[in-house]
């Protein structure tokens, strides 16, 4: 089926089927956008890619060779920054910036289903997630720095995007409370200290063990992990990842309903 | 009338937030076979698949659900009290409360001992155990599920009572208002979910013997009430019976709906987390803790479930009106049937992720096909709902249904947007005072008024951005909060930036798919005059073109009402006339415009009526000619040596001042007025009498008002 005769049937029926023309719509416009502003797709496409070939090709190269489990360390912590960078910048840039200019208030006086622009914004979000992680990914399995089986890295890469939910709320929740100029600063400045201080890229004394749940980094990664099977690295419970990842999910998407409600 | 339609919106909410609670007790006691660990004996029956999940639902439900049961009862109550005055309130509460729980009680009982003798005899392999003695408990009664009828009775006793203190006491309502402040300050804040549980918590903690799973514990054994449950559900209730007497609590129940429900979750995951560490308390901290963290969870659950359904469910379903009407019936019907599906399955060598399905379903179909055919047209649903519903359904329009539309606020020069005693404040300005306008089938207003006058908080109401502080916003017939409203609006607005990425052609294209039935692309494009750059970016388009893309986005929808909001603002002439003739095409089409302005001369060329808006009020509205003869001033303008000062005291003359060469008289009676002039000055010269334009109007006018 074309996409006129696509169209033609969203055009004609009412409903639901309208509904899911709006949010097939404005899903397919805001990846437009995101493709076509070089200035977030660039840094957020290439850096974590970048940044993996430079310490698990280059500086750890050797070190993997002798213990495989680094390999899959530093291939987890580089794909988590890869898939949550576009969850949370593309999702919380866009929106401070949106809502400076207005835009949101205009959304919200139209008809658009009100769920629509936020289903947009983190189905973009997984799909730049997407074309973040497959370089990683190719490289990883190209050069030998990954040895997990076939089921493993498709339970791994399954559980990396689960993992950006999260994150997109994270970016809902910047995007909402800061100005466009601002979100970019206040969005490193959370994300950041949890990709060091969950000790997703080096191990972490014992004594600092107690902070690594508040960062949900850390439950990222862990999920993952128990998906993939890798004893080696789970240092919570399953259960416990799904519910901290859904917990923050929540918490985040609360206070951004909370703000758009009262501060639009 | 809107009021009303309001209030029985609302009431359709909390009937369904009703139901759904007492749906909810029949999921929860369908999950009691699956109890892992539970001594047989406690219940019907003990299944061969334990459930811990179903164990933690079941946890979570009971945190809330006669909480939410008893709050809604609360609001009703006072509002049938209300309705029906003191005596009546008795004699129906007899007929709906006490009636059914005595003959339920009567044909329940032997039913549900039968069951439990089957069940238990089961589980034991065939032989039965020694019956349980009925436990040592002053006024031993085994009340079964019905205990919450008693409770209802109970707590009506004593809050009548109450009531008729306080009304007694406080006969100036100053108590009574402030309390009003409280319950609304206590859901502003939101600090009603921390508090309300307190006196709960207090019992709670009390308690020398609690598993936490119990929540508070079910008062079903005895005929003297139990201080945990008495406390729990008369706090609910109570909060329910000030919630419906307060004038904002509910709108603040609505607009928190979210907070409170996240409030409650994470409330509830604590609880879980808690109680798998330990399922009995122990005095200490712990305990203490779960108790006042039983209470938030509880009310995160009941302020946030009421507050969403006001907030989503508040439109009439047929649907939801049935499952409502049901709900008593099932509720006060399970108990044997869910536990006699419980007994026949509880062997069978399945998961009970099969099991526990198959008994909601098998009991549900029983009790609404049950509720179908034998309650609704008969007797027994008139007892339990107050009306019999015939089995066939009559001819369209026999019975009036709360279904029915709203009145025909959209028929031929009806109006399609109302704003109806508008009050809005931000902070200590107010906005608008008391507002009355309205926009009609097929017309242009123009609202005019200076910077800050009230004119884009007016549109805001109407698109649903904001709500009013006091009166009523109409949208089509409806609340401009309904998608189903909106969809019928076009708007654009000031100081609007669209996606620079995207193209004209894009941005319709978008706008277009949240219509039903849009104008083609290239319509639009063409309607708005914008098909020679809709394929440039909206970045690179120019101030001029950026507010006519922003025009074809607001009428791609074939709008009804369209809000045009300084539409021309940055237009050169020809993209100004260009506009107005779509504007003018639009409205022979059937579209009503709202239109505000600066230049005046738009409202002139397009307008079929002008509201002029100063100070948050309507300081005149009307016709264009309307607005002139209201007026009904004339300019005079001449050289003269008299000045402005003499000339100003004249009879007939409302102004005059003296610019560099003229003076300029603004006046009533002109022909009086000049022939004054002429005979004070016989050198004057260049004498002109002119109509005032409306902009001379729109001056006064507005500096009247201040």
């Amino acid at each position: 089926m074309n996409a006129l005769a696509l169209k033609s049937i969203v055009a004609d029926s009412s409903g639901s089927g309208r509904a899911m023309g709006a949010y097939f719509t404005e899903t397919k416009y805001e990846l437009t956008r995101m493709i076509r502003n070089p200035n977030v797709a660039v840094p957020v496409l290439l850096l974590p890619c970048g940044l993996y070939a430079l310490f698990a090709l280059l500086i750890a190269g050797e070190a993997i060779d002798k213990d495989p489990n680094l390999g899959i360390f530093l291939f987890a912590a580089f794909s988590i920054m890869a898939v949550t960078m576009p969850a949370l910048f593309g999702t919380g840039v866009t929106l401070a910036l949106e809502r400076d200019m207005g835009l949101l208030r205009l959304k919200r006086a139209q008809p658009a289903p009100p769920a629509a622009w936020v289903v947009a914004k983190i189905v973009s979000g997984l799909v730049l997630a997407v074309l973040a992680y497959i370089p990683i990914l190719v490289l990883a399995l190209a050069t030998g720095k990954l040895t997990l089986g076939t089921g493993q890295v498709a339970a791994l890469s399954a559980a990396l995007m689960v993992g950006t939910i999260p994150f997109c709320a994270m970016g809902l929740m910047v995007g909402s409370l800061a100005s466009g100029t601002a979100a970019p600063a206040y969005a490193n400045l959370i994300y950041l200290p949890g990709c060091y201080l969950s000790g997703m890229f080096f191990p972490l004394p014992t004594s600092m063990y107690w902070q690594t749940p508040i960062w949900p980094q850390f439950h990222v990664e862990q999920f993952a992990m128990h998906l993939a099977g890798i004893a080696k690295y789970q240092f919570e419970p399953l259960q416990m990842a799904i519910a901290s990842m859904l917990g923050y999910t929540v918490l985040f998407a609360g206070v951004t309903i909370w703000r758009l409600k009262h501060k639009g | 009338m809107n009021n009303t339609q309001s209030a029985e919106n609302r009431l359709h909410a909390l009937d369904a937030v009703r139901g759904f609670a007492l749906l909810l007790g029949v999921a929860f006691h369908a999950a009691l076979s699956f109890m892992p660990g539970w001594p047989p004996g406690i219940w019907a029956m003990n299944d061969n698949s334990p459930s811990q999940f179903l164990s933690d639902a079941a946890f979570v439900t009971h945190i809330f659900r006669m909480s939410l049961f008893f709050f809604i009862a609360g609001y009703f109550g006072r509002l049938l009290y209300h309705k029906l005055g003191a005596r009546a309130f008795c004699a129906n509460r007899g007929m709906r409360i006490l009636v059914p729980l005595i003959v339920g009680w009567v044909v329940l009982f032997p039913l549900i001992s039968f069951i439990w003798t089957a069940g238990i005899t089961k589980v034991f392999g065939g032989t039965m155990p020694p019956m349980p003695e009925m436990p040592k408990v002053p006024g031993a009664f085994p009340l079964t599920h019905l205990w919450f009828l008693y409770q209802l009775l109970l707590i009506y006793v004593v809050v009548i009572a109450l009531r008729t203190l306080v009304a007694r006491v406080d006969r100036s309502e100053r108590l009574r208002g402030l309390v009003d402040k409280a319950v609304s300050a206590s859901l502003h804040a939101p600090i009603a979910v921390f508090t309300l549980g307190l006196p709960v918590a207090a019992a709670l903690m009390s308690l020398s013997f609690w598993f936490y799973w119990q929540g508070i514990p079910t008062p079903d054994q005895s005929l003297i009430p139990q201080i945990p449950a008495s406390t729990g559900f008369g706090t609910a209730f109570l909060f329910g019976w000030l919630v419906h007497r307060s004038r904002d609590a509910l709108s603040l129940i609505t607009r928190r709906w979210f907070v409170h429900l996240v409030l409650g979750v994470i409330a509830t995951g604590w609880l879980l987390h808690t109680m798998h560490a330990s399922p009995m308390a122990q005095p200490g901290l712990t305990k203490t803790l779960f108790a006042m963290i039983f209470g938030v969870a509880a009310w995160g659950w009941v302020l946030g479930l009421t507050g969403a359904a006001l907030r989503f469910l508040s439109n009439f379903s047929a649907t939801r009106r049935y499952i409502a009407d049901a709900s008593y019936w099932i509720y006060l019907a399970h108990l044997p049937v869910v536990a006699a599906i419980q007994v026949w399955v509880g062997h069978w060598p399945l998961h009970w992720g099969v099991k526990y399905p198959f008994i909601l379903l098998v009991s549900f179909a029983i009790l609404f096909l049950s509720y179908h055919y034998l309650v609704r047209p008969t007797f027994i649903g008139q007892l339990l709902n107050g009306r019999k519903h015939p089995r066939k359904p009559l001819p369209p329009g026999a019975t009036p249904s709360p279904a029915s539309p709203p009145p025909a606020a959209t028929g031929n020069g009806g109006p399609v947007a109302q704003l109806r005693g508008i009050t809005k404040k931000f902070g200590a300005v107010t906005a608008l005072n008391s507002i009355d306008i309205e926009v009609r089938r097929g017309e242009l207003l123009a609202v005019l008024g200076p910077n800050g006058a009230g004119k884009s908080t007016a549109i805001s109401l109407w698109l649903g951005l904001i709500e009013p502080d006091a009166g009523v916003v109409t949208l089509l017939g409806g609340e401009p909060q309904d998608l189903a409203q909106r969809r019928g609006l076009g708007v654009m607005m000031q100081d609007v930036e669209m996606p620079k990425e995207l193209r004209a052609r894009e941005l319709v294209d978008l706008a277009s798919s949240y219509y039903s039935h849009p104008f083609t692309v290239e319509e639009t494009l063409w309607r708005a005059g914008i098909t020679k750059f809709a394929d440039r970016p909206y970045g690179k388009l120019s101030g001029g073109q950026k507010r006519q893309a922003q025009f074809a986005v607001a009428i791609c929808g074939r709008p009804k009402v369209l809000f045009l909001d300084e539409p021309t603002v940055g237009l050169d002439v020809q993209a100004r006339e260009a506009m107005w003739k779509s504007i003018r095409a639009l409205r022979a089409d059937g579209c009503s415009i709202v239109l505000t302005t600066h230049y005046l001369e738009e409202a002139e060329a397009l307008a079929d009526r002008v509201a002029v808006v100063a100070k948050g009020r309507v300081i005149a509205s009307g016709s264009v000619d309307d607005m002139r003869a209201l007026v009904a001033r004339r300019q005079i303008s001449c050289e003269s040596s008299l000045t402005a000062d003499e000339v100003r005291g004249w009879p007939g003359v409302v102004d005059a001042s003296h610019d560099a060469a003229k003076l300029q008289i603004t006046a009533t009676d002109a022909e009086g007025v000049v022939r004054r002039l002429l005979a004070s000055d016989a050198t004057l010269t260049r004498l002109e009498v002119r109509q005032a334009g409306l902009n001379e109007a729109f001056n006064e006018l507005t500096r009247e008002a201040a």
